[in-house]
């Protein structure tokens, strides 16, 4: 945490202008990349590919490897955190596809010359997320980059009938979210250090900054693999949370789905509303960008209590924050914003 | 009409520059923020109409990532605390 890195004179997050998953490329720049590219086609080989958050191939009958690749820059100071946010960030993938067995991840590093004794530390965060996850670091490429980054291309496998994607959301699907939102305001906090307006910043967040911080670091480093365990054969559309925020998130799956969604309730780590009012960054509207956030899942109706009951079993945190419609796209109804502390 | 460049600033910084320059302000006053971080542009914009303020893109900062943005303090405007 932020202190460790203060200690040490390292401060990753200065090295880049944009920090986490912020660093996404939009959804539309992307969407006119790959029909530029070609590439919006679904492809014969594979059970799904692009517009996913991971690729599945059907390898036997009761088998298929799933695979993804992620990446980003520094979201937190301390470099060892930094990678375990990257490692539960690269997986997560994977995990929103259902695919949680044999997780190996070739670990994707750059790093400017300056910031070179930071490599050892980043890759013990991602090896020691991975084993807390049940993976292993199979092996990756560093190069020198002028902008530090850090990630991984992540394998798993499931049965062919366990998996999910963002196209089976419908009509009367309740909607789950497992885990609160705010890593955006919380770590943007962080990131104010100077007297001018440190003082603003702790005055509006109405609790310690440094706690936001911690609980945010605490959300962005729980794996996703619980939730997608407890999930399997009750949910039947799922996706991560990610740069492009909740709302855009559950647009992906509106439209992938042919559904519409109608959003009612937004958990939010305690403090990060009130700093996102102050930044302009939208948590309100479910527009904060998001890094290692939790599993979006749309859930028939009358598989939601069995759901719920997974999830307490598994100590995995669960809202349900919304419905499934027959309309399109992503709706807004004046949702309640909860604030969640851990 | 009141200016600030916040080139060269990374978010969140842009926000609380702009904030403290709108405190500074009184209804019918108008604000120009000159900026070069893609984000901020949209979340300055959205800060400043939360809050009631009137926000317009100008023709300004055309070169590379610049963007200008116009804030009319409204009669019902926030105006932020100093």
């Amino acid at each position: 945490m932020p202190d460790r890195a203060a200690d040490d004179g390292v401060r990753l997050t200065e090295h880049a202008d944009l920090h986490g998953c912020s660093c996404k490329v939009g959804q539309g720049d992307l969407d006119a990349l790959l029909r530029e590219a070609g590439l919006t086609e679904d492809r014969d080989e594979l059970l799904f590919g692009v517009g996913e958050d991971a690729a599945a191939r059907r390898l036997t009958d009761d088998l298929a490897l799933v695979s993804t690749v992620d990446f980003f820059t520094p979201i937190v100071d301390d470099p060892y955190d930094f990678g375990r946010v990257a490692a539960c960030n690269a997986a997560s993938d994977a995990f929103a596809t259902g695919a949680t067995e044999n997780l190996d991840c070739l670990v994707v590093l750059g790093l400017p010359g300056e910031l070179t004794d930071s490599a050892a530390p980043i890759l013990a965060g991602v090896a020691d997320a991975l084993d807390e996850m049940g993976g292993v670091v199979a092996g990756g490429h560093t190069i020198t980059s002028p902008w530090p980054f850090a990630g991984g291309a992540v394998s798993a496998t499931a049965a062919p009938e366990d998996l999910l994607t963002a196209r089976g959301a419908a009509p009367g699907h309740r909607l789950y979210l497992t885990k609160p939102l705010g890593t955006q305001s919380a770590m943007g906090a962080l990131r104010v250090r100077d007297d001018e307006f440190q003082g603003v910043v702790a005055e509006a967040a109405d609790r310690p900054v440094d706690r936001v911080g911690e609980e945010a670091l605490a959300w962005m480093t729980t794996p996703n693999r619980a939730a997608a365990v407890a999930c399997r054969g009750t949910a039947t559309a799922a996706t991560d949370v990610t740069g492009f925020g909740l709302a855009g998130q559950a647009r992906v799956l509106a439209d992938r789905s042919g559904v519409g969604i109608e959003v009612t309730r937004l958990p939010v780590i305690e403090g990060t509303e009130s700093l996102s009012a102050l930044f302009g960054y939208g948590l309100e509207d479910g527009e904060g960008s998001e890094t290692s956030g939790g599993l979006l899942l749309s859930v028939p109706g009358p598989r939601a209590a069995g759901l719920e009951s997974r999830f307490d079993d598994a100590g995995v945190f669960y809202r349900e924050i919304g419905r499934v419609t027959d309309g399109e796209g992503v709706t807004l109804r004046d949702p309640e914003l909860e604030p969640v502390s851990r | 009409m009141t200016r600030v460049d916040v080139r060269g600033e990374v978010c969140p910084r842009p926000a609380l520059i702009v904030r403290q320059r709108l405190s500074e302000l009184e209804a019918g006053d108008e604000l120009l923020v000159r900026g070069d971080y893609p984000p901020a542009e949209r979340n300055l914009s959205r800060m400043c109409r939360k809050r009631g303020f009137a926000v317009e893109k100008t023709d300004g900062g055309t070169a590379g990532d610049d963007f200008e943005l116009l804030v009319e303090v409204t009669e019902g405007a926030e105006i932020p605390e100093a």
